[in-house]
């Protein structure tokens, strides 16, 4: 468990992190989200005792980072701006990591294993890609076996394939009880890894809410509809008062009736379907909406 | 302390494996043992020939030092890049996660500089004296030779101070261009060049390298004075980097 109490940094005039209060919940994987600048790796590095506070403090499982014993073994951290020296070969890289902690040595060899790097093991870092840089990142912070995990946006770098392994791998460490918080400016990549979340914009919190509920506040949820006879479908549909709007690619979006019941109404008046599937809309417009529309307190 | 331990460890760890800080110790070997023997065989072919080119001051024993008085530009080059490498390259702030208490951090990666600096200050010194003999033939001095332990004692202590005045400085500047831009010129000629200068004499006198070579000149008399000066410069310097190390908003 991470709590977040007050935090306040500010670089001369301008007010980075801004009061801020949310507390990052073990058990599942929490999303922090909000678009560039709005302080999130401030934040990040202020929980990791990178960068000093103004006011407020972070505590994780109760301490301070800093005064965290062998602080790999509790907290594995991937921050944007924290790489290795590009001459280091990437097992040389975690064996200095694993040696400063106390961690054995055999987890080099485990931790290259689990983020698919044990094939580049001794090349240097300097020759690795953007997604590679990014696994040793991953390995690194996974070193440790840490219960708690702060990674500052992961998936930067990672291809599709990466992006899934990374889902699932971010999963698993929630579902054993691990506190997982990882950053992202893109909502809909939150959405689909984060149970939890927390929103901030200009250093200050907007929401802090399970994923679920975020979405039935802010996202559209819509059925999609493909059928022969969509006049037929309207009819039926409009009755029971469902609205439908006929889409670029001559599908139907209906709002306001679940995927189920659309599909009883026009089964039992002998309708075919030909597509029919639940989406949730527009969440990422619903973030910008929710970020880019605020007030500008400095303007007041 | 184990903690501190294992910090210095990983130090160690990480000196093998940047290459600049590893390459930077080869090349100290290298330039100082290759400088004292050929500072010798030229000599001997000097003194053979009875050329004059050779100086009023040339004493064997002086010689026998020269060559980690060339070789001392690359350690000062470790000093900064041991330092500097982490500031440049991002790894600083994974060096912080990994050790979050500050001046663990420094103080191990000071005890790291001087270790490693020692442990080839010493056999190369020794190594480079002896070369120089042998090169000179005949005309060489023995070790044993009135003044030169001392000197070879004060030597190393020099070659790791002056390591350790580079990293303060670096510390201090958290780059590597600045520190070496200064630190280079200034002990491959600068204050050679100040203390010819009336002027600048007395000033230079109290420079750091100035001051420090004192404790290598065989029969100095202020050996103990030029370490003075030399170990208030490099206190400094390291404090200075502690200083800028801890407040350090990474």
């Amino acid at each position: 468990m991470i709590h977040v109490q007050n935090l306040t940094k500010r670089y001369g005039q301008r007010t980075v992190v801004d009061g801020l209060t949310f507390t990052v919940p073990s058990g599942t994987v929490t999303g922090f989200l909000g678009p560039n600048g709005a302080g999130k790796s401030t934040t990040m590095r202020m929980m990791l005792g990178l960068t000093r506070p103004d006011a407020g403090a972070v505590r994780i499982d109760g301490h301070a980072y800093p005064e965290l014993r062998y602080p790999a073994r509790h907290v594995g951290a991937l921050l944007e701006t924290s790489v290795p020296h590009r001459s280091l070969t990437a097992a040389h890289h975690l064996l200095w990591l694993a040696q400063s902690n106390r961690i054995p040595r055999r987890r080099v060899a485990e931790v290259l294993e689990t983020v698919g790097l044990t094939g580049a093991a001794r090349r240097r870092v300097g020759t690795f890609s953007l997604g590679m840089g990014q696994r040793l990142g991953l390995a690194a912070a996974l070193l440790g076996d840490p219960p708690v995990l702060v990674l500052d946006e992961p998936v930067n770098g990672l291809d599709a394939e990466g992006i899934r392994w990374l889902r699932e791998l971010l999963r698993s460490m929630a579902a054993e009880g691990r506190t997982v918080l990882v950053s992202s400016h893109l909502m809909t990549e939150m959405s689909l890894v984060a149970d939890h979340l927390i929103v901030i914009d200009r250093g200050r919190l907007l929401a802090e809410t399970g994923m679920a509920d975020f979405i039935r506040r802010h996202g559209r949820t819509y059925v999609r509809v493909r059928t022969p006879e969509p006049m037929r479908l309207n009819s039926i549909l409009e009755r029971k008062g469902a609205s439908l709007r006929p889409a670029a690619d001559g599908s139907l979006e209906i709002d306001g009736m679940p995927a189920a019941e659309i599909n009883r109404l026009a089964a039992a008046d002998g309708l075919a379907l030909e597509e029919l599937s639940t989406h949730t809309a527009s969440l990422e417009d619903t973030f910008l909406e929710l970020t880019g529309n605020q007030e500008d307190p400095t303007h007041v | 302390m184990s903690e501190t331990v294992a910090a210095i460890r990983a130090e160690f760890t990480k000196l093998r494996g940047v290459r600049g800080t590893s390459l930077s110790l080869l090349l100290f070997i290298l330039v100082s043992v290759f400088i004292a023997a050929l500072g010798g065989w030229s000599a001997k072919g000097a003194i053979d020939s009875e050329n004059p080119g050779l100086r009023s001051d040339f004493t064997p024993e002086q010689a026998g030092l020269d060559g980690v008085l060339y070789g001392q530009l690359a350690l000062i080059v470790f000093g900064v890049l041991i330092v500097s490498s982490e500031y440049t390259s991002g790894m600083m702030r994974v060096s912080l996660l990994a050790v979050p208490r500050r001046g663990r951090l420094y103080a191990a990666k000071t005890a790291v500089t001087a270790a490693a600096a020692l442990a080839v200050a010493v056999p190369v010194t020794i190594a480079g004296y002896l070369v120089t003999q042998l090169a000179l033939g005949p005309h060489g001095a023995p070790i044993d030779a009135s003044g030169v332990p001392r000197a070879l004692a004060g030597a190393v202590v020099y070659l790791t101070l002056m390591s350790l005045f580079a990293a303060g400085v670096a510390a201090t500047a958290r780059s590597a261009v600045l520190p070496l831009a200064i630190l280079l010129p200034m002990v491959l000629a600068g204050s050679q060049i100040l203390s010819v200068i009336g002027a600048t004499k007395e000033m230079v006198r109290y420079f750091p390298d100035r001051a420090g070579t004192e404790m290598l000149t065989v029969d100095s008399n202020d050996a103990a004075t030029g370490f003075a000066v030399l170990l208030v410069w490099t206190v400094a310097a390291l404090a200075a980097g502690y200083v800028r190390h801890r407040r350090w908003d990474a």
